[in-house]
């Protein structure tokens, strides 16, 4: 065993610890401030210039509502991030864990195919919730 | 940089594992890898995918073009590209958070000013 061989994983544990704390302090900021409305929180830059509803539109005002556990609410504002959640958290965790010497969660590699669908996803999603008609409004926040 | 034998993530100067020791020096070409084995290059997908969604930024956008090649390079076997769109695919992430964050930043600090200022002239 090296001799500096236990500062990294001290550094490592620092790393969750601080990712873990982000996490909290954003999800409790989320928690209290409601971001529709007059808020602290700043403009999206790319609405402020185009006036579009890029693919992340209302994402910080349906994390409130899912904090909230109004999943219905949430998925009005943004149904693409509500259904990223759960493939970003077991990523997330999973790299964590890892990360800190315990791979009890498999890494799987997904297949470039999905990557390219999930791209192909965005893509419509981004253009079907600029486009101001009956069905496909719900798409907009 | 990841660890070729155990795929644990270790600062991208350290000599050694921090794991299994494995000696991470790097491998001149696609010599030294085994043959059948299948090493890990990460495609950042989660940030590629957080940037689009939570920084509302067009950028994430390519991110996610770039870790597709990543998988799609490493399915084929062509290691070197994969590792090649890899960076490509951080670089993009990076773009994207800092183009999310720092308009935020400069808006913070102008409402920060700008307060203060008007807090301070209402005094009079």
């Amino acid at each position: 065993m090296l001799p500096s061989a236990g500062r990294p994983a001290v550094r490592r544990w620092l790393r969750a610890a601080f990712w873990i704390g982000f996490v909290l302090a954003c999800g409790c900021l989320l928690y209290v401030a409601d971001p529709a409305g007059p808020s602290c929180y700043p403009p999206c830059p790319v609405h402020y210039l185009t006036g579009l509803h890029c693919p992340g539109c209302g994402s910080l005002r349906a994390a409130h509502q899912l904090l909230h556990g109004h999943l219905v609410a949430a998925l009005g504002l943004n149904p693409l991030m509500v259904l990223s959640v759960p493939f970003l958290a077991y990523t997330c965790v999973a790299g964590g864990l890892r990360s800190l010497g315990w791979s009890a969660l498999p890494r799987r590699r997904l297949p470039a195919w999905m990557i390219w669908s999930l791209l192909g996803l965005i893509l419509a999603y981004w253009v079907l919730r600029n486009i101001p008609v009956s069905p496909l409004n719900a798409l907009a926040p | 940089m990841y660890c070729r034998n155990c795929g644990t993530l270790n600062d991208d100067n350290a000599y050694r594992c921090t794991r299994c020791q494995e000696v991470l020096q790097p491998v001149a070409g696609e010599q030294g890898v085994p043959p059948g084995f299948q090493p890990e290059v990460p495609n950042y997908l989660v940030y590629a995918i957080l940037t689009t969604i939570f920084c509302c930024m067009p950028f994430g956008v390519v991110a996610i073009v770039y870790a597709a090649q990543v998988n799609g390079l490493l399915t084929g076997g062509n290691y070197a590209g994969a590792l090649h769109a890899s960076g490509k695919a951080r670089t993009w992430c990076w773009v994207a958070l800092f183009c999310g964050l720092v308009p935020g930043l400069i808006w913070l600090l102008m409402v920060g000013v700008f307060g203060v200022f008007s807090w301070h002239t209402s005094l009079r």
